[in-house]
């Protein structure tokens, strides 16, 4: 090994921060909040007394949980265009951007597994709220939306952010299909300069600082509401 | 949707000329299970070690089995495929270092993916063999201490067997994880079941018909999983004593 | 057998034990009493040292069980212990949970060990469970095995943390039948309990706590006749009159 080679970092800051940590949090942001919604819809699916529609969200769910990420996002890298084919009524596949196509991927799969969190956050809800909710006169979606679910989603909330990191430290698996996030980035300047080493070392520590940081403030925030309770 | 499908594709040659692509796709799945035993054994020894160092009084031992946890909990496991496999081999002695970069195919890929693999699940079995044995009551350490048994031997003998019993089903769904998370190997240059899958859309242009082959042979793989490790559950099942279901936790 | 020295406990500053000071001779039965938070179970886990404590010292038969070269686990094989909770192995089977020590500690042989174990079984009335699971025995008839797990290892003193608290209460004679017998046997025990109808019967003397000291440390006949102290008269007229 020739020497730790710093400049190669430093020169390349710009463009690992600017282009692929970019990538990186738009697309964890973005994949949590869809997979929050779609995760907390599929939760209310699981639970529903209709068995057709709890079984078909069981078995999206179990489909999701049972095979690999990296397999995943092949499955929606080269599905996505046909779908879209489909939807948008054209003859031939559409072009998909690797952002677009990780975004979908990263929504449907971590759907599962946040429906799971939001299904325990449902069940330990007391069957009293549900009763209490619908004595008052509101419906299903009433009861839900202003009793159930804010609840649920506060006693979860730490599960959820946990959740979350590990979906920021799996946006990387992109790197599988190309795309230019973080590691995609640090990849191409390493193999452009043979820096490997330099690059990989220093992605390896900045992911640490950032999950690690995180987890400390979910940390604080489960211990404050620990004590609220 | 436009999609022709040609499932005989499976029983056609692969280019490579050693089988059909099913017989192809088979000896990666024999990869991804080969990966996954390997690194489950060293996940299972080092994470029962440091989940038991990390509930016992010694304080250097927390604060080391801690710190063990947080980096290898905080950083990705394609991050750390990387570190093994491209880092790994340049930071160790040069003789060691051109040994492992010599290494033939593909061993120069399985080995750091074992290692990887294996550190990466050992925290997280470090985590539930932790739980499971501040789940018990601590009276049971302090029948184990009155009746005169060394810590060591309370351990042994009391904390251990009936933690491994309560966290069996999450070890169950972290052996699961271990075979999924065995893909990223592909990344170092693996051929395990979805490497192979991959490339066999490559080779044959059926993309499809090939990620739904592998997509079906790890769905059979679980349920064989999940077959052998109820039939172990009902094996040492202790009865009156109910292991934990397990508790939502956030995880891939 | 047992002697207490002005011992003294604290957890961080908070102080649990206040210069504790007693004696328990050999073939005689201390029960220790006192309302809840008054130290007394502090105080008879710090005969084995389950719990350590700061000032002060024990000794048993003549062994500092405070002396950092004390050999403890020796020392905790010979004084038998009982829980308020049983503490059976959940994991092992009756016979298991009898022998586990024997074998561990004493190095008996299997035969040997089971031997005894069952010998103690059939005295406790529970030879036909020796199969069985502590999940599947009632609360009564576990507490029973876990005070023959405690004999198993021929204990030269015995040391019971309210074994019948954790029971219902059509369960607590069964157990305190045993303890009885244990007494007219010529057992040294040391006993933190409620059951004054126990300690009337088989108590030598009775040791009343509060808020971590020895208040009254007395001969049964005076403890019940007369206690000198205003906290014990009144710990004693709420546990008597209802």
């Amino acid at each position: 090994m020739s020497g730790f080679d710093f400049d190669v970092i430093e020169r390349s800051l710009p463009y690992l921060f600017r282009e692929g940590m970019t990538f990186t949090l738009t697309l964890t942001a973005l994949a949590m909040t869809g997979g929050i919604v779609f995760g907390t819809l599929l939760a209310m699916m699981r639970l529903a007394a209709f068995k057709p529609l709890s079984m078909l969200a069981g078995a999206y769910v179990n489909l999701m949980r049972s095979i690999p990420l990296v397999l995943v996002i092949f499955w929606f890298f080269f599905l996505v265009p046909y779908i879209g084919a489909w939807v948008l009524r054209e003859p031939n596949p559409i072009k998909v951007g690797t952002f677009w196509s990780a975004l979908i991927t990263f929504t449907m799969f971590e759907a599962a597994y946040y429906c799971e969190i939001m299904r325990a956050g449902i069940q330990s809800i007391a069957r009293g709220q549900v009763w209490s909710g619908y004595a008052l006169g509101l419906n299903y979606w009433q009861t839900m939306g202003k009793i159930v679910l804010p609840q649920a989603f506060r006693n979860m909330l730490p599960v959820l952010l946990t959740q979350t990191i590990i979906l920021f430290q799996d946006t990387s698996l992109v790197y599988v299909i190309s795309a230019t996030d973080f590691l995609g980035a640090a990849s191409k300047i390493a193999n452009r300069d043979y820096r490997l080493v330099e690059m990989y070392s220093f992605v390896a520590i900045v992911y640490f600082v950032m999950s690690y940081g995180l987890s400390t403030l979910v940390r604080r925030l489960q211990q404050r509401i620990a004590i609220i309770r | 949707m436009n999609y022709n499908w040609h499932w005989k594709v499976l029983l056609e040659m692969e280019p490579g000329g050693t089988g059909t692509y099913l017989h192809y796709l088979l000896v990666g799945l024999l990869w991804t299970l080969a990966t996954a035993l390997a690194a489950w054994v060293i996940a299972l020894a080092i994470g029962a070690a440091v989940g038991t160092l990390r509930t016992t009084p010694l304080k250097w031992a927390v604060r080391l089995g801690n710190l063990y946890v947080e980096i290898f909990r905080n950083i990705p496991l394609i991050v750390q495929m990387f570190l093994w496999f491209f880092v790994m081999p340049e930071l160790v002695p040069q003789g060691l270092g051109d040994w492992i970069k010599q290494m033939p195919p593909p061993w120069g890929s399985y080995v750091p993916a074992v290692l990887c693999l294996g550190i990466f699940t050992s925290v997280r079995v470090a985590e539930q063999v932790r739980a499971g044995i501040q789940s018990l009551p601590r009276g049971q350490r302090l029948a184990g201490i009155a009746m005169g048994l060394t810590e060591a031997q309370t351990y042994n003998y009391v904390i251990l067997p009936q933690s491994f019993r309560i966290i069996l089903p999450p070890l169950t769904s972290e052996f699961m994880n271990i075979i999924k998370n065995s893909s990223v190997a592909l990344t170092i240059g693996l051929l395990e079941l979805t490497g192979r899958a991959r490339a066999m859309q490559e080779f044959s242009f059926r993309v499809f018909e090939a990620f739904t082959a592998a997509t079906v042979i790890y769905l059979l793989t679980n349920l064989a999983v999940v077959l052998l490790m109820r039939a172990v559950e009902k094996k040492v099942r202790v009865p009156g004593l109910i292991a934990a279901a397990a508790t939502p936790q956030a995880g891939h | 057998m047992i002697s207490m020295n002005n011992v003294s406990k604290w957890y961080g500053s908070f102080q649990v034990l206040t210069d504790c000071s007693t004696e328990v001779a050999k073939g005689e039965v201390v029960v220790v009493c006192g309302p809840s938070g008054s130290g007394k179970s502090t105080l008879i886990k710090c005969v084995n040292a389950l719990e350590p404590f700061q000032k002060g010292s024990i000794t048993v038969e003549g062994i500092s069980v405070g002396d950092p070269k004390t050999n403890l686990p020796k020392l905790r094989s010979r004084i038998g212990m009982v829980f308020q909770n049983f503490e059976l192995f959940p994991h092992m089977t009756v016979t298991e949970n009898l022998t586990l020590g024997q074998v561990k500690v004493l190095g008996r042989s299997i035969g040997e060990a089971t031997e005894k174990g069952l010998k103690l079984l059939e005295r406790v009335g529970l030879l036909a469970h020796k199969d069985k699971y502590p999940g599947q025995l009632s609360g009564g008839q576990q507490q029973r095995v876990a005070i023959a797990r405690a004999l198993s290892m021929d204990p030269i003193a015995m040391l019971f943390d309210e074994p019948t608290s954790a029971l219902d209460p059509e369960m607590i004679n069964e157990v305190l039948d045993v303890m009885v017998e244990l007494a007219k046997e010529g057992m040294t025990m040391m006993v933190v309990t409620h059951e004054m109808g126990f300690a009337r019967k088989v108590a030598h003397r009775v040791i009343f706590m509060d808020a971590g000291r020895i208040v009254e440390d007395a001969k049964k006949e005076e403890f019940f006749g007369t206690p000198r102290s205003e906290r014990a008269q009144q710990f004693l007229s709420k546990i008597l009159h209802h």
